[in-house]
């Protein structure tokens, strides 16, 4: 379980984060929501260090998970950013070794163990076919799928994900869903942020509401919906449909 | 990727030993493998391969390495192909200290730490210019190019004010070897040993580091600590060499390019490879110098950059399926 005290993050004089307090369930998939510049990216970017924590805490599973040193935060929580400006000219599968690093030892020397977890990571997000190719020579969707592999190599408890789905076509967006699904069935508490609102409503147990750098709700999708938070906060109306195999919403 | 490493070694030994029997004197091979067991040691042939051609090889092996290594740091630490120990203003600022110890009257003893402290003190002050502004690649190697341009006006002011060293300057500014010993090398080599091997230890970290701040982070590398003992080590590197080789220009640039394109963009491979191609480049260069107009002598650092520029373009003209340099 990851939880957030009361987390102010500022820039300067800047406040960026206010008073954020949000629990995200062990075995959960979370999304955090909210129009743009509303400071999802910055509560995220508390966990790898990019935005410096100005007060407040964060606990990981009881324990001050800002007090951890750095190589021990990413073998317990593993976070895959959004921007990615650089597309390193390295084969795939030395991109998803990068996500052993926290687990390698002085001699940076890895194991039969680590060899097994990039193959099955590069297996299970189909990954596989690529190996030896270059990763800037890759389609959008590839690629993203080869960072994701990175990031699950790293085997953690806690994933985090900022915008995941961004590059995907609607095969791609479908693959993921079953694979979040599968990583949650596996007990790993997921963490997302989603731009697509009908995809965050699907497939999240929680939604983390956010408006103008605070937190405005925090609630299962059914309860968003019912009292009309989204509705208030995107300054949208929603139309839902449902058949035998799920819901559909409509945003206008 | 073992046997290509095994070849530049094999390149480099034949490389070492060509350097040491070509030159304007003719020296058989066979005395020279004498001199090298320690036969001989009263001959004229002993005497010139101990002092004179040894000393300049054993220079020339280290200013390749060091400058190679030193630019396959840089380009990793800032994300840039365009980073190199000159383009940085590493070499200027390393340039620029030898000249005001020579101005004040200082001996050639005294270069090679005040070469050093020139380098770190241009790398430091480009790493805090950039991580006060913004720490973006961008504007490192703005404030490295603007670096660069404010010391080689204060060289050129040195050289203009103060006329008796502006004998050695041309060599300095170009880069040369001729002239070397053993003693004016001692410091200079074991710095740049150490800080060769210490940088082996931080290929991997050097990777991670490739994939951008914010990913770097969340792998749980201390990405500040890291890049600035990287700086650290690059400047250790390029600034022993300027202390004794001058500035030569094309190596930290070109060097980690080819093997890029040779070997390909993990640093566990490209740093080694780049450290033992960028030996091998110089000791051509130097070699080809000293024989192609002899008895006249070209500076390496002539040689350096009507060679690799022109390889370094077909290069670049070459597409090689996928290994692209990052840009």
């Amino acid at each position: 379980m990851l939880e957030f005290r009361h987390v102010n993050v500022s820039c300067g004089s800047v406040p960026v984060l206010n008073d954020i307090s949000a629990v995200f369930q062990t075995g959960r998939i979370t999304t955090v929501i909210g129009p743009n510049g509303c400071g999802k990216t910055t509560l995220l970017q508390c966990l790898n260090g990019s935005s410096k924590v100005t007060s407040g805490s964060i606990l990981l599973d009881g324990t001050d998970y800002l007090a951890l040193p750095l190589k021990e935060r990413a073998r317990r929580l593993s976070f895959l950013p959004q921007v990615r400006t650089i597309i390193p000219a390295l084969p795939v599968r030395t991109l998803v070794e990068h996500g052993r690093f926290p687990h390698l030892g002085f001699s940076r020397r890895k194991s039969r163990k680590d060899t097994m977890i990039v193959e099955r990571t590069m297996e299970f997000t189909h990954v596989s076919p690529y190996a030896a190719q270059f990763a800037d020579t890759l389609s959008g969707g590839i690629r993203q799928r080869a960072f994701f592999a990175m990031t699950l190599a790293q085997d953690c408890d806690h994933i985090v994900l900022d915008e995941p789905t961004t590059y995907l076509d609607l095969n791609g967006q479908r693959a993921f869903t079953d694979m979040i699904q599968q990583l949650k069935d596996q007990g790993r508490t997921i963490i997302l942020v989603l731009h697509d609102l009908g995809q965050a409503l699907r497939i999240s147990d929680t939604l983390v509401v956010m408006r103008d750098r605070k937190i405005a709700a925090t609630a299962t999708p059914r309860e968003c919906l019912r009292q009309h938070i989204i509705e208030e906060v995107f300054d949208v109306r929603i139309k839902e449909f449902s058949d035998e195999e799920g819901c559909y919403y409509f945003f206008y | 990727m073992r046997k290509k490493i095994s070849f530049l070694v094999i390149l480099l030994i034949l490389c070492i030993f060509a350097g040491i029997l070509l030159g304007s004197v003719h020296i058989s091979p066979v005395s020279v493998l004498r001199c090298l067991a320690g036969l001989d040691r009263d001959s004229t042939t002993y005497i010139l391969v101990t002092t004179v051609r040894l000393p300049r090889v054993a220079g020339a092996c280290l200013a390749g390495m060091g400058l190679a290594a030193a630019g396959v740091i840089l380009q990793g630490v800032m994300n840039n192909s365009l980073a190199s120990p000159n383009t940085i203003g590493v070499n200027s600022g390393a340039g620029f200290a030898v000249m005001l110890t020579l101005m004040l009257g200082g001996g050639y003893t005294s270069t090679a730490p005040a070469a050093f402290a020139g380098a770190l003190a241009t790398t430091l002050v480009i790493f805090s210019l950039a991580y006060l502004a913004d720490s973006s690649r961008t504007t490192i190697i703005l404030a490295g190019i603007t670096v660069s341009g404010f010391l080689n006006a204060g060289i050129n002011t040195i050289k203009l004010l103060d006329t008796d060293i502006t004998v050695n300057l041309t060599a300095f500014m170009i880069g040369s070897l001729s002239g070397l010993t053993f003693d004016s090398l001692r410091f200079p080599a074991a710095a740049i040993i150490a800080a060769l091997f210490l940088s082996l230890f931080l290929t991997k970290a050097l990777n991670v580091l490739g994939l951008g701040d914010d990913i770097a982070r969340s792998l749980g590398l201390n990405v500040t600590f890291v890049r600035l003992a990287l700086l650290v080590l690059s400047s250790i590197l390029s600034g022993c060499v300027v202390s004794y080789a001058g500035l030569l220009s094309f190596v930290g640039l070109i060097v980690p390019h080819i093997c890029r394109r040779l070997f390909g963009n993990d640093a566990r491979y490209l740093l080694p490879c780049s450290v033992l191609l960028g030996a091998c480049f110089v000791l051509i260069c130097d070699i080809l110098g000293r024989i192609l107009f002899a008895p006249f002598e070209l500076p390496a650092g002539v040689l350096m950059s009507f060679v690799g520029g022109p390889f370094f373009l077909y290069l670049l003209f070459k597409k090689k399926g996928g290994r692209r340099v990052n840009a």
